[in-house]
């Protein structure tokens, strides 16, 4: 550590040298702290818990789930029968409603695709919205009970409000695509807090419903194509996976849901079905990406430290000549490389820190039903350990060539 | 420092360099370069030797060698009692730092780091307290007259001024040799005589043994002794006739 001054005055020996790697070393941390951000939250949704289980219960073999809207209320008991079946602690039912702003359009940016569910089970069941910070959940508790109170209400995630050119208490229609002939009419009376729902709306599923049932009265009787088939999920929340197991059990085997049967999956099991589709995304980012990054970062910070050995080579051998020995220099040169970029890694993820979650509200990077990403707070380590790790194996090579030089070389101008 | 295997058998006071049938080669695919001939040498400390002789007579070959910067091929060089030629290099290394003080023709000063720094820098590598380093730095600095530009980068300073600064470097922990490389060879005449005073000085006031390679008679000639190479071996042994 005596020896610490020489690596700081060293790193500051070309200041623009170290400026323009650390900058090169903060890019491609900014990007790997995106690509990872959105890898870990998928990776957080998708692992199975084993307290506060969530269930999804599902039509079993039809993957765009639709299923009687009679399901519902047995299935929120968890098909409880007899005394000692297990009950959920909480349960919600799920639609979707996806409408236009203009009957002659499809353009997404008139489109919002809607959760048509139980507006109290908005604060107790959506993932994100069950563990809001204090202040965000007073922020948004009067919005949900608006939502209780209207049932014509309708909270649009802030990014799809923007894009659709609307403000909060503005009343609008939606004709209906999911839902042909349904056209509903809304007053939007709040937003989601930033986050995974930037993109998403949720509407009482009792107006959906009640649409449902009026349908006939327009249409001589006959009743809407999706009326028996209006109830895409339940989801259900039981204490443990020994619940989680009984409960299914008591689903599966109730003669209630036969036709359509269901299904039952761990939430983080049915999200990881509907990200099926981007597997090979997910695989490229992952596998792909995420190394070559790693591998340019690499190359980036051997290069420079390269340059700077090179520039360096008499005043290594002088310091083998005063008595360094090649371990000491190894470490100088290692030192330097790893503080560059260790410091390069953690100013890159506290700025995109702050930037994308305080500034930008989220990383806008629509995946099939989350929009936004927020970055973990894990991202200071992965900064440090990316910039710092990359910064090591980077300049193993150049620091070997230093600490190699022959002491003879300090000489070697006078024979 | 010494262990039985390096012990010098002679029972007599010893000179502090001995230099003993050292022959030096290297091979360059099947030929064989000779650089020193199978050369004797005897230093006796507080001596000022100067060693001179042509490009190529192999004059800092055996300053690297003396200094245990280099090994011989043959032979042996003891210094301070000390067969250093079969010490490893990381022996060697720790040897350097506590016996040698090396003066180079362009100083080799470290750029980034301040006088006081450049002077620091072998202490670093010894068990030494911050305190007891600065006590030594600022001695040595006190001794070639820089104490006053201490705080100075080598950028900053006249080509005397950072030789001094490399003179107090080599000072700065006490070698009983220093060991100095065309010391002059890049200064003018005059900061050239203030260096060659302070290297006589070393010897007189502290009592230094000094070996330097130079290519400058008037510099030989403060030396008490002047050799000169010629082909891998010592011709003149006598300062006088290495004059005429």
């Amino acid at each position: 550590m005596k020896s610490l001054t020489l690596v700081f005055q060293n790193i500051f020996r070309n200041k623009l040298r170290t400026t323009l790697t650390s900058l090169g070393t903060m890019m491609l941390v900014l990007v790997v702290t995106l690509v990872w951000s959105v890898l870990a939250f998928l990776d957080t949704v998708t692992s199975e818990k084993t307290a506060n289980v969530k269930g999804i219960v599902s039509e079993r073999w039809q993957l765009s789930s639709q299923m009687p809207f009679a399901y519902a209320t047995s299935l929120h008991e968890g098909a409880a029968r007899n005394p000692g079946d297990v009950r959920p602690d909480d349960a919600m039912s799920w639609s979707f409603f996806v409408g236009t702003l203009d009957p002659k359009s499809r353009a997404s940016s008139q489109k919002l695709f809607a959760f048509a569910l139980e507006p109290e089970k908005l604060l107790t069941m959506m993932d994100e919205l069950d563990s809001l910070p204090s202040a965000r959940r007073a922020e948004f508790e009067p919005v949900v009970k608006k939502l209780t109170e209207n049932r014509q209400g309708i909270i649009v995630g802030q990014s799809r409000l923007q894009k659709t050119n609307k403000r909060v208490g503005e009343r609008i229609k939606l004709f209906g695509l999911s839902h042909q002939e349904i056209n509903l009419e809304f007053e939007i009376i709040g937003t989601f807090p930033p986050g995974q729902y930037d993109e998403s709306c949720a509407i009482d599923i009792a107006y959906l419903n009640t649409a449902l049932d009026a349908y006939p009265l327009t249409h001589n009787g006959e009743k809407h194509p999706q009326a028996n088939k209006s109830l895409n999920f339940v989801w259900i929340k039981v204490p443990d996976q020994d619940a989680f197991s009984r409960v299914t059990d008591q689903i599966l085997n109730s003669p209630t849901y036969s036709n359509p049967a269901v299904k039952v999956e761990t939430a983080a099991s049915g999200i990881a079905s509907y990200l099926e589709a981007y597997r090979d995304l997910f695989w490229g980012m992952r596998y792909l990406l995420t190394p070559a990054i790693l591998l340019t970062l690499s190359l980036v910070i051997a290069n420079a430290i390269s340059v700077s050995v090179r520039e360096r080579h008499t005043e290594f051998a002088i310091m083998k000549v005063l008595g360094f020995r090649p371990g000491h220099i190894l470490a100088l040169v290692l030192l330097e490389a790893v503080l560059v970029g260790a410091f390069s890694g953690l100013v890159s993820a506290a700025a995109s820190y702050y930037v994308v979650n305080n500034v930008y509200e989220g990383l806008k990077f629509p995946i099939s039903f989350f929009g936004t990403f927020l970055i973990p707070e894990a991202a200071f380590w992965w900064g440090v350990a990316v910039g710092g790790g990359t910064a090591l194996i980077g300049s193993i090579v150049p620091a070997w060539s230093a600490c190699s030089i022959r002491v003879s070389e300090a000489f070697s101008r006078v024979t | 420092m010494t262990d039985q295997s390096t012990q010098q058998p002679d029972a007599e006071p010893s000179p502090l360099v001995q230099v003993v049938g050292v022959h030096k080669y290297f091979t360059r695919g099947n030929e064989r370069l000779d650089v020193l001939n199978g050369l004797l040498l005897d230093v006796p400390s507080g001596e000022f030797l100067a060693l001179m002789g042509p490009s190529g007579s192999g004059k800092t070959t055996l300053l690297n060698i003396i200094a245990g910067l280099d090994k011989p091929s043959e032979g042996e060089a003891w210094v301070g009692g000390e067969c250093i030629s079969h010490y490893s290099e990381s022996r060697l290394a720790a040897w350097r730092t506590r016996n040698i003080g090396f003066i180079f023709q362009f100083y080799h000063l470290m750029p980034v780091l301040t006088a006081y720094r450049n002077v620091e820098l072998p202490l670093l590598l010894l068990p030494l307290s911050a305190a007891q380093r600065k006590q030594q730095v600022l001695a040595a600095l006190d001794a070639v007259g820089l104490s006053d530009r201490a705080k100075h980068r080598p950028g900053q300073l006249s080509g005397g001024q950072q030789q001094r600064v490399g003179i107090a470097r080599a000072l700065v922990t006490d070698p009983a040799l220093i060991v100095a490389d065309e010391p002059t060879g890049d200064l003018d005449a005059h900061s050239a005589e203030d260096i060659l005073d302070l290297l006589g000085e070393l010897r007189t006031s502290m009592g230094k043994t000094i070996v330097m390679v130079t290519h400058d008679p008037h510099a030989a000639e403060r030396a008490d002794r002047t050799l000169h190479l010629e082909k891998g071996k010592l011709v003149t042994r006598d300062s006088t006739l290495a004059t005429v």
